[in-house]
Order: C-alpha cells, then sequence, then structure tokens
C-alpha cells in the first residue's frame, strides 16, 4: 500500500452546518458514598460551522453543555477543571479557530504550510472523545487532550508527514463561560509529528510542556505530557472498520506525581449497525473533595492530592443509525455499557472500597443520538493533515 | 376473577405498606429536616432555611399542612409555612441581638413539637485587610513584636509591621517591611507555607526565620519540601542562609524549644523531626539534624503539626492522632496517646496547660465523617492524653488551624468548608466544654487563625482563602471573658 498523501488544501468554499445532542439516561453503580444513581441529561449539544474561501478556514464550534448539564455528566472515573465521577461541562465557545492553509501556494514545493489560530485544541495527542465511537468519555481525557484554549498553531506537511507545534495559555477553564487566560497565552507549547505511512493508517506521537494547569493564576504544578498512538481508518460508503490504540503519560511537579494511559478503541459498523468497545487503563489524581463529593477544591490551597487511582475500564455499545427525512439527520438509537476495577497506588488515604463502598463498577447508557453532519469528523484537527480515509475533516465536511 | 381479585388485595397491600414517597393524608408525625445547630452573629440572617418534614402513618409525605413557627429571639420571614408535595415546610431565622442559643420550635396541630437552636455570636470587629497574591494566596501568619510574617506561597514571605513600630505600621494600618523569596524544589516556586522567628535566649539574638515549604504530597504516603533559614537581622533585606532537606518527606509546622535551641518540625509521611538550630546556621543543615520518629510507623504516619509543653513533644498526626512523645537529645521515644481519633482525619494541634485541642480535616471523608470535630484532651499527670469530649460543629467541614490564647481563656480556630466557615472563637471558661463566643464569617474558608497580644488588644490574623486571598485582621479584645 501506498503512504497516504496529505489532504487537499482547499476545501470546497462556502460554510456548511453540522450538530448533535444526545438525550442519554446514565446510571452508575456505585457513585461516592455506595449508592447507585441514574440520571437522564442532554450531553454533547454541539453546533458546528466550518467555512472555507481560498486557503482560509474557520472551525467554530458551540456546545451546550453548560446549560443542559451544568453539575456534569455521570461517568465512572472521569474528571478533570474541578469534576469527579462527573465529566465537566465544556465551554460554551468550545473552538473556534482561523486558518490558513498552504500559505506559501506552490513557492514550498511539496509541502504545504499551515498557521492556525483562535480557540481550541493544541496539538497533543488523540482526537476528541465527542468525536469517537463510544458515547462515554474515557478517564484519559485530562491526559490525551488539550482543549479550549487560545492557541497558535503553525504545521507543516509533506507527502505522508505533518509536523505541528503551537503554543498556547496554559491554564483549564473553570466554568463553562470562562475564557481562556490570555496573559498567560505562551506559557505553554506542544508538538505533535503525525506519520501516514500506509493508506487508513495514521502514526501520531506528541509531547507538551503544561504551564500550571489547574491554578488559573499561575501558581500551580506544571506538567509534562507524551503521547503516542495508532489509527486505523477505513470507511466506506456502508461500512467502517476503526480502531485505534493509544498511550498518554503525564508528568507532575519535576516528576513528584505520574499518571498513565493505555487504551484500545475499535468500531465496526455494516450498514445502519454500529458496534464499537473500548478498554482502557488509566491512572488519575485523587483531589480533596467538597462536600458535594463530585467535585474537588478549585481554586487549590495546596499541591496535594490524596491519593492516586488506576481504573481499569471495559466498554461497549451499539448503535442502529437511523436516517430522518432528506436533511441528512440521523438518530442513533443506542445502549453503551461499563464496567470496571479500580485501585489506589501509592498507599494514600484514598480508598476506593470505603469511598465507593466497593472497587468495582459498572454504568449503563441508553441514549438517542440526533446528528447532521458529523459523519468522520474528527475533532481537533486543522490546517494540513494527512488523508487517511475518504471522511478526514477538519477541512469540512 | 381471581386475577381481579389479586389485582385488588395487590393495590390494597400497596397502599397500607410503608412508602417514603407516596403521598398521605393524615399528619402522624413532625421531623426535623436541616437547619439545625447553625451560627451566625447576633443580629444576622441565619445562612439555611430551618426544614421540616411532616409524615402520615405509612411514613409518607402529608401536603398543605400549615406548621406554625416561634422565636425565642430575632424574627422568622413568616409566622407559618405549608407544607409542599415532599411533605416538607421552611422558614427563615434572623436572630436577635443577644448572643447566645436562640431556640425556634415548629409545631403542627396534635404533633409532638420539634426545635431548632441557632448560636448568635459576637462578630470579631475587623480592623484591616492585607490582599495577597492569588498565588495560592496565603497560608499562614506568624506575629512576634509586632511583626508580621506572612506565608504567602510562591509570593514568599511578606514582612509587615503590625506595631513593631520600624515602619509605623500597626494591626489597623500594616506597613510593607520586606518580601524574600525562599528555594524552590518540584518545580512551582517557593511554596511558602510557615514561619517561625527564632529569638534565641541564650545569646539574645532574633536573627533567623525558619520557613517550611509545603511541597507536592499524596497525603498518607508522600510529600515534598523544605526547611528555609532565612538571616532577618536586616528586616528590609531579609536572606535565606541555610535550608534542611528530607529525602523522602515534606515539612510542614513547627514549633521550636527556644531555650533549648531545637526546632521540632512536622514532617507528615517523615514524622517529626528535631534540628539543633543553635549558633550560626548555613548551608545544608543535615548534620543538624538530631533525632526523627514516625510515631505511628512508616504506613501510619502523617504529621500535621506537632508543640513542645510541658517537656513533651505532642504531634497531631492526620491518620493516627494526637500523640505525645520525649526528645532525649539525640533520639525520641513515644510515651502516650497515639490512634486516638479514627473516625476523623487529623489536622492541628495546641497543648495548653492540663488540655489539648485537635482539629480534624475534611478534604475527603473518613468513615463517613469529615472535618467537622474539635477534639478536647485532657492530659494526665505524666502528660498522656486522654480524650475528654468532642465540640462538633454541623456546619464546617475542616478545623485547619487551631490556638488557644496565652491566657487559656479562648479557643480560636479557622474552618473551610460547609455553611460556617471563618474563624470561630469558643470561651474556655470551662477547659472540657468550649462555648461558642464569636463567628468571623468568610465564604472562602479560613486557612489558618494565629492570635497575637498587641497594644493591649487581642487580635486575631487569618488568612482568607482564595479567589481573592487576604490577611484579615480582627480584635477579638471585646472576647475577653
Amino acid at each position: 500500500m501506498a503512504a497516504a498523501p496529505l489532504a487537499a488544501q482547499h476545501a470546497p468554499p462556502g460554510a456548511t452546518f453540522a450538530g448533535q445532542l444526545v438525550p442519554a439516561l446514565t446510571r452508575v453503580d456505585p457513585i461516592p458514598g455506595g449508592d447507585a444513581l441514574a440520571e437522564l441529561r442532554v450531553v454533547q449539544p454541539v453546533l458546528m460551522l466550518r467555512a472555507a474561501r481560498g486557503p482560509w478556514r474557520l472551525q467554530a464550534t458551540l456546545d451546550g453543555e453548560g446549560w443542559s448539564m451544568p453539575g456534569g455528566e455521570l461517568g465512572p472515573g472521569v474528571w478533570g477543571e474541578g469534576f469527579v465521577d462527573r465529566r465537566h461541562p465544556h465551554t460554551y465557545v468550545h473552538e473556534v479557530m482561523f486558518t490558513g492553509a498552504d500559505l506559501l501556494g506552490t513557492h514550498d514545493g511539496a509541502a504545504h504550510v499551515s498557521l492556525s489560530a483562535g480557540k481550541g485544541f493544541a496539538p497533543f495527542g488523540t482526537d476528541d472523545p465527542m468525536s469517537r465511537p463510544p458515547l462515554r468519555y474515557p478517564v484519559n481525557h485530562h491526559l490525551a487532550q488539550i482543549l479550549e484554549r487560545a492557541v497558535a498553531i503553525a504545521g507543516v506537511g509533506t507527502g505522508p508527514v505533518l509536523l505541528e507545534g503551537a503554543v498556547f495559555n496554559g491554564d483549564e477553564p473553570e466554568h463553562p463561560s470562562q475564557w481562556p487566560s490570555w496573559s498567560r497565552f505562551g506559557d505553554s507549547w506542544s508538538a505533535r509529528l503525525t506519520v501516514a505511512p500506509v493508506s487508513h493508517l495514521e502514526l501520531q506521537a506528541s509531547v507538551a510542556a503544561v504551564h500550571s494547569p489547574e491554578h488559573r493564576p499561575g501558581a500551580g504544578p506544571d506538567q509534562d505530557k507524551w503521547s503516542a498512538s495508532a489509527r486505523w481508518d477505513r470507511p466506506q460508503p456502508d461500512r467502517r472498520t476503526y480502531l485505534l490504540l493509544e498511550w498518554a503519560h503525564t508528568v507532575e511537579a519535576d516528576g513528584f506525581f505520574a499518571f498513565t494511559s493505555v487504551l484500545a478503541e475499535a468500531e465496526v459498523r455494516r450498514g445502519r449497525h454500529r458496534a464499537y468497545g473500548r478498554v482502557e487503563r488509566t491512572e488519575r489524581p485523587e483531589e480533596e473533595r467538597l462536600t458535594d463529593p463530585f467535585r474537588s477544591l478549585r481554586p487549590h490551597l495546596d499541591d496535594a492530592i490524596v491519593g492516586i487511582t488506576r481504573w481499569t475500564v471495559v466498554t461497549a455499545g451499539y448503535g442502529l443509525r437511523l436516517p430522518l427525512g432528506t436533511l441528512g439527520l440521523v438518530a442513533e438509537p443506542l445502549g453503551e455499557v461499563s464496567a470496571g476495577t479500580l485501585v489506589e497506588t501509592t498507599g494514600s488515604i484514598f480508598d476506593p472500597a470505603a469511598f465507593y463502598g466497593r472497587d468495582t463498577f459498572w454504568a449503563l447508557t441508553i441514549a438517542v443520538r440526533l446528528s447532521r453532519g458529523l459523519e468522520g469528523h474528527r475533532m481537533g484537527r486543522y490546517g494540513v493533515f494527512p488523508r487517511t480515509g475518504p471522511a478526514d475533516a477538519g477541512h469540512g465536511p | 376473577m381471581r386475577r381481579c381479585l389479586s389485582l385488588v388485595t395487590l393495590t390494597a397491600l400497596a397502599a397500607c405498606s410503608s412508602d417514603p414517597t407516596t403521598p398521605e393524608t393524615v399528619p402522624a408525625a413532625l421531623s426535623l429536616v436541616s437547619g439545625d445547630g447553625q451560627s451566625a452573629a447576633a443580629g444576622a440572617l441565619l445562612p439555611a432555611a430551618y426544614v421540616v418534614r411532616v409524615e402520615g402513618p405509612f411514613g409518607g409525605p402529608v401536603p398543605d399542612v400549615t406548621v406554625q413557627w416561634s422565636a425565642s429571639a430575632g424574627s422568622l420571614s413568616a409566622p407559618t409555612s405549608a407544607t409542599n408535595g415532599a411533605g416538607t415546610a421552611e422558614i427563615r431565622h434572623t436572630l436577635g441581638g443577644a448572643p447566645g442559643p436562640q431556640p425556634v420550635t415548629a409545631t403542627v396541630t396534635g404533633l409532638a413539637p420539634v426545635t431548632f437552636t441557632a448560636t448568635a455570636t459576637l462578630v470579631p470587629a475587623l480592623v484591616a485587610t492585607v490582599p495577597v497574591p492569588a498565588n495560592y494566596g496565603l497560608h499562614d501568619t506568624f506575629v512576634r513584636d509586632g511583626i508580621a510574617f506572612l506565608s504567602a506561597w510562591n509570593t514568599g514571605v511578606q514582612l509587615y509591621d503590625v506595631g513593631n513600630g520600624i515602619k509605623g505600621g500597626s494591626p489597623a494600618a500594616p506597613q510593607w517591611i520586606s518580601t524574600v523569596v525562599t528555594g524552590s524544589t518540584n518545580g512551582g516556586g517557593a511554596r511558602a507555607h510557615n514561619a517561625w522567628w527564632f529569638h534565641n535566649p541564650t545569646n539574645g539574638h532574633k536573627r533567623y526565620l525558619f520557613v517550611g515549604q509545603e511541597g507536592p504530597g499524596s497525603v498518607g504516603s508522600t510529600s515534598s519540601g523544605d526547611i528555609h533559614v532565612v538571616d532577618v537581622s536586616d528586616l528590609t533585606a531579609p536572606r535565606e542562609v541555610a535550608f534542611y532537606h528530607l529525602d523522602f518527606a515534606g515539612t510542614h509546622n513547627f514549633w521550636m524549644d527556644e531555650p533549648a535551641q531545637i526546632l521540632y518540625a512536622a514532617y507528615y509521611n517523615g514524622g517529626v523531626v528535631a534540628l539543633d538550630v543553635s549558633g550560626f546556621p548555613t548551608g545544608d543543615l543535615a548534620s543538624r539534624e538530631r533525632a526523627r520518629i514516625q510515631p505511628g510507623g512508616a504506613a501510619n504516619t502523617y504529621v500535621w503539626g506537632v508543640q513542645y509543653a510541658g517537656g513533651s513533644v505532642y504531634a497531631g498526626d492526620m491518620e493516627s492522632g494526637l500523640w505525645q512523645l520525649r526528645f532525649t537529645g539525640t533520639a525520641f521515644t513515644v510515651v502516650g496517646g497515639g490512634n486516638n481519633v479514627p473516625e476523623r482525619w487529623g489536622s492541628d494541634l495546641w497543648v495548653h496547660g492540663t488540655h489539648a485541642y485537635t482539629g480534624t480535616w475534611g478534604g475527603l471523608s473518613r468513615n463517613g465523617n469529615y472535618g467537622n470535630a474539635v477534639k478536647i484532651w485532657r492530659l494526665d499527670a505524666g502528660g498522656a492524653p486522654i480524650l475528654a469530649d468532642s465540640l462538633i460543629i454541623a456546619s464546617i467541614a475542616t478545623v485547619s488551624d487551631i490556638e488557644v490564647s496565652s491566657d487559656g481563656k479562648l479557643l480560636v480556630f479557622s474552618a473551610e468548608g460547609g455553611l460556617n466557615p471563618g474563624v470561630h472563637v469558643y470561651s474556655l471558661a470551662d477547659p472540657e466544654k468550649p462555648a461558642l463566643l464569636g463567628l468571623y464569617p468568610v465564604s472562602t474558608g479560613v486557612h489558618t487563625a494565629s492570635l497575637a497580644d498587641i497594644g493591649g488588644k487581642r487580635y486575631v490574623f487569618a488568612a482568607k482563602n482564595p479567589s481573592s486571598p487576604a490577611l484579615l485582621i480582627l480584635d477579638i479584645t471585646a472576647f475577653a471573658n
């Protein structure tokens, strides 16, 4: 098989809209305290605009989770931005990125140079979980992606190779309406190398240095992050085969804390039927909790945690894709189940069996994904991009 | 027909069974749901409503029942309120002007009444606010000779004249003198957490400030951070001259036996360290370590604070409670105490005379409990702690710092989380039954509260938590009893 070339640099002019929302009933057993809890929430309500004119691109995503799930979404092991055992709501302006693609035209020969700037994903790690097969977010979200930052990205691609570098602000958002701390723009950086050695296969390795991500004024410890992944994606008109293998590693405070994740994820689609699964083993910090056990203290008072837990989670799901009329709308009833175990790894005071009542868990989600125009969308990729399949996005549908 | 009978039977059984969610019509019991035990300043609106529940004979809620409320002092938002679909009714209470308990009674005709008791407190007078940069803010304040040393994390240690005279400052008008940023480890800056200004009685020197650095840690297993020694012989130009480092642990609070020239340092998982601070400490002080102990053993030690009193060294351990130790000059031995607070995580300690008081920490629940308790210890003839009582403060999550006034009359602690975070002041007229005198509420919580007597008045130097961290200086002279 031949190496995959870079994706076409000039998308068709015009603007397209895409979007989705997912009413989801999720039951998690146990939650903190030992009980089970079921909640109905509208998750991942997003509206996307993608516009192109010549080499210029705009990618914007509005996210309504701040309204639909201000208290977060139940999910075993998920964490970040002050939420624990609940996924945090994204910021309302999830991304708005301006890109100049192939800015040098033929002056750089076969190479392609792009510049992107705005609010969005830093070039690090894998695609955002919102654009991947399972509905439930993985535990490793904050180890494997860097999102919602004020970011400037330069990308250089030639043949099947793409190198991206970026500077951005290190601080994570603390609530849905918060913008990046502009005064901290440039205090963090990342770089990602992507290679598509053969069609449908994409290899990625990236590194990042993030200053004080969890303390907005900047006094918190820094993180050094690494990621490597292999992604096989072969979408065809009536079928798709997808596989992702991922490793992510974050060290904090000059190596005092270390968190590692390995993850495998797959999807097989035949016609309307979609089956998928994910296995991950991820370590996360356990922080001081408030009297609301789903929330951790923000802003931090110090650099202490109460333990590190390792979550082993197996997730399986099935969806039935049902086209609705001629507007491109798709309804996908889906069911997803997760089960797993967790252990504390450091000998600290966090005792999973005491906190949750036991050290095993399961979760069930019944949902309907209502979407339009999201087929093949890959969130968090801007500018030049190695083409690995006909539905590659990041350049408009 | 049989099926119909079965359905009727099942329906009847369901109607007669105990179901706390099925509405009923006949009130059978009145119970207290929430709001009891609150404290607020005299004349203030309590932060939470009083809530009662009316239930029927089968435990279900009874809606539309009139609850009559009566207050012994202060005012209520309404004289009556009606139960809702969940069977609950609520009322808000604005406290009367006199300090002390102020009960409110809820009554439903034909049922036994229930009583809520709130406590009206005096309010310490805020005399000054010193903003601190939000580099995690302010952790602790050490006050001596009219100088306040603010351990302000990555901002360093800030020196203020609060009555010394060097800059004409006073508690009401603190004047900045200087700032020293001590060394950094594990990235992230100075992380200045606490300080002790050493007054050496053997030579009269007031030359050295010992600064504790609180580095990253995982509670119960790991910690980091060094002791930094700062030469403050020129208060306007302090400079670091020495440090002490322990490979596997980090320091927390200090106490000093000044006549013996020994610094006792709480060292979390490292236990307690005794350091010789005589003479002129310079460079690496590793050779000055005189003794070290993990009183609960390697797997059961995480010491928050330490105090030298009555010839013993007391250690407050987050995991294993209050310990009595003895330092021989070359070694520590365990004398008494230990493994005596199993239901909560421990925090700070203070020993005064024949009693000790320890706080509790609520960053994570232990056996379902948060850090809403002050443990009261009676010291036996040999100084060993015996638990005398527990003061439970229902509306806070952590007692983060605790101190007894030099005359033994007042117990002051800082509180975080819950409905009543802030500075709490209790009378120790009965040292085993502290009585609430005053509360200075701070919604974001207060991390530490240090007492100082300056110019004939008594002040609390309170470290207000972020997001707008500051030193709050409170006058509690009126609390003397």
